[in-house]
């Protein structure tokens, strides 16, 4: 009679709350660069990327800011083909991948409700 | 002393296993990615099946999936008619490439600079990955949808076949047809072994071997049922098969000969690769899994632990206390000879 061949363990299946892709493991420490191409790639000294790090947190705090201003308000859209549009704004989504407005004012007519994809915006402009 | 196959289970799909690709062999060991049609490919550590990461964001089921070598970047053909490539370290989504219908293969150059993807729209495209924006070279000439599509001969050629039951070599530079081989029935696989230029084709219960330049047939081999996937082991000593008996074959190369046949699956198989050092093989599933197999049944490598006799009384040392409470040292010791001495007799 054969005996099957032991196994120390199953292999570990994927984790239910999230994507994976462990920051932590040595594999993505060593090869993982930061997303935007800054004084990073090319070895500056810490002081530099500090400075950076600073600026870009002061960066997005104002922009986190500016979404929680615009709640409400009438704001202008710029966007792709000469594209124009005014709505009332009401929210982002986690990822700033789409806004939702309502009476997005349309060529065509008005939009009551809408969602307006954050890829295609090129500006938006209100005021406070 | 027979040892039995061990498979080791990777569970997490939830659809059936369609496609799978190992990556070349890294500082981090080598990996594997498998195509589900869920529409979630995951990225598994090659020894250990162990998973790494799943790569969220088709819409649909994902058809092909690939590897680079250095398993950096890894490649999706999706039924939401479109490839993406990935980083396969963060598993971040990198590029998007719309195609006019499903697609299903994806391929990466050695360099991993150029893709090439095919599909239902029959055309094979070219994407130079450090200018995605530039429109891809279209090769036209398939009747029928493209199942596989890869490079060859150093990235010079492309193999692709389809439904129109042929497999045809393109000459990357005129991007003409050189070669043509038709089948009488749909070809289901296609592998191919750069080392040794071979070409593993699968079409109904024949296992057929090509060489991969000229296209001249070295040998066909029969299995025992209709086989959707084979592959080569590395050192071209064994091969293996499945299809829809839910069995994995494992033949010999050279004698053609039937070795061994391994039941697990619960449904079809769907693909088997063996892995870029040859110690295991992995195998995906209708039945949503993907089991992985050591070649060398019995020998330790990865999640598999050779025994050894001291191994064997120590497990049956922690079996015995368990069912026979507490006793003294020598009483364990006398039982643990009995079970010892009984389970070699067993052998």
């Amino acid at each position: 009679m054969a005996t099957p061949v032991p196994v120390l363990r199953l292999p570990k299946g994927p984790d239910p709350n999230s994507r994976g892709f462990d920051p932590k493991s040595p594999r993505y420490i060593s090869l993982c660069r930061t997303s935007i191409s800054s004084s990073a790639v090319s070895d500056a000294d810490s002081e530099e990327l500090q400075r950076e790090q600073h600026a870009r947190s002061v960066l997005r705090e104002r922009f986190l800011r500016c979404l929680l201003a615009m709640a409400n308000k009438k704001v202008h859209f710029h966007m792709f083909e000469k594209v124009k549009v005014e709505a009332t704004f009401g929210a982002s989504d986690i990822d700033v991948l789409n806004f939702q407005v309502s009476d997005l004012h349309t060529p065509i007519g008005v939009q009551k409700e809408a969602l307006i994809r954050c890829q295609d915006v090129i500006s938006l402009t209100f005021d406070l | 002393m027979a040892m039995r196959q061990t498979p080791l289970t990777c569970s997490g799909h939830t659809r059936p296993v369609v496609d799978l690709a190992f990556s070349g062999i890294t500082p981090y060991g080598y990996f594997l990615i498998s195509a589900c049609k869920d529409g979630k490919p995951m990225l598994r550590q090659g020894d250990t099946g162990d998973w790494i990461g799943t790569f969220l964001g088709h819409k649909g089921a994902v058809w092909g999936a690939t590897l680079n070598t250095d398993a950096t970047k890894a490649a999706t053909a999706a039924a939401d008619f479109t490839a993406k490539v990935w980083d396969a370290v963060s598993g971040d989504e990198v590029l998007t490439l719309a195609h006019k219908h499903i697609v299903k293969t994806v391929s990466f150059t050695q360099d991993s600079n150029c893709l090439l993807t095919g599909g239902n729209d029959k055309l094979l495209r070219i994407y130079d990955l450090s200018n995605p924006e530039a429109a891809p070279q279209e090769i036209a000439g398939h009747t029928s949808a493209i199942k596989k599509a890869l490079w060859c001969n150093d990235d010079k050629q492309i193999l692709s076949a389809a439904e129109d039951k042929t497999i045809r070599l393109w000459d990357r530079s005129s991007m003409e047809e050189v070669k043509t081989l038709s089948f009488d029935t749909s070809v289901s696989s296609m592998e191919y072994m750069s080392d040794g230029e071979i070409l593993v084709i699968t079409y109904g219960k024949t296992i057929a071997f090509y060489n991969a330049l000229s296209l001249e047939l070295i040998k066909t081999v029969e299995a025992p049922a209709p086989i959707n996937s084979a592959s080569l082991h590395p050192e071209k000593d064994f091969f293996v098969a499945g299809g829809d008996d839910f069995k994995l074959y494992k033949f010999d190369y050279s004698t053609k000969e039937e070795l061994e046949s391994y039941k697990g699956h619960f449904g079809p198989v769907h693909c088997v690769r063996f892995s870029p050092d040859g110690e295991l093989y992995a195998s995906g599933s209708e039945d949503g899994t993907l089991r992985l197999w050591q070649t060398a049944v019995g020998k330790t490598y990865g999640l598999w632990k050779c025994v050894l006799p001291g191994y064997t009384a120590s497990i049956l040392k922690s079996t015995v206390s368990i069912f026979l409470g507490i006793y003294s040292n020598a009483d364990i010791a006398e039982v643990h000879f009995c079970f010892f001495f009984s389970f070699f007799v067993y052998i």
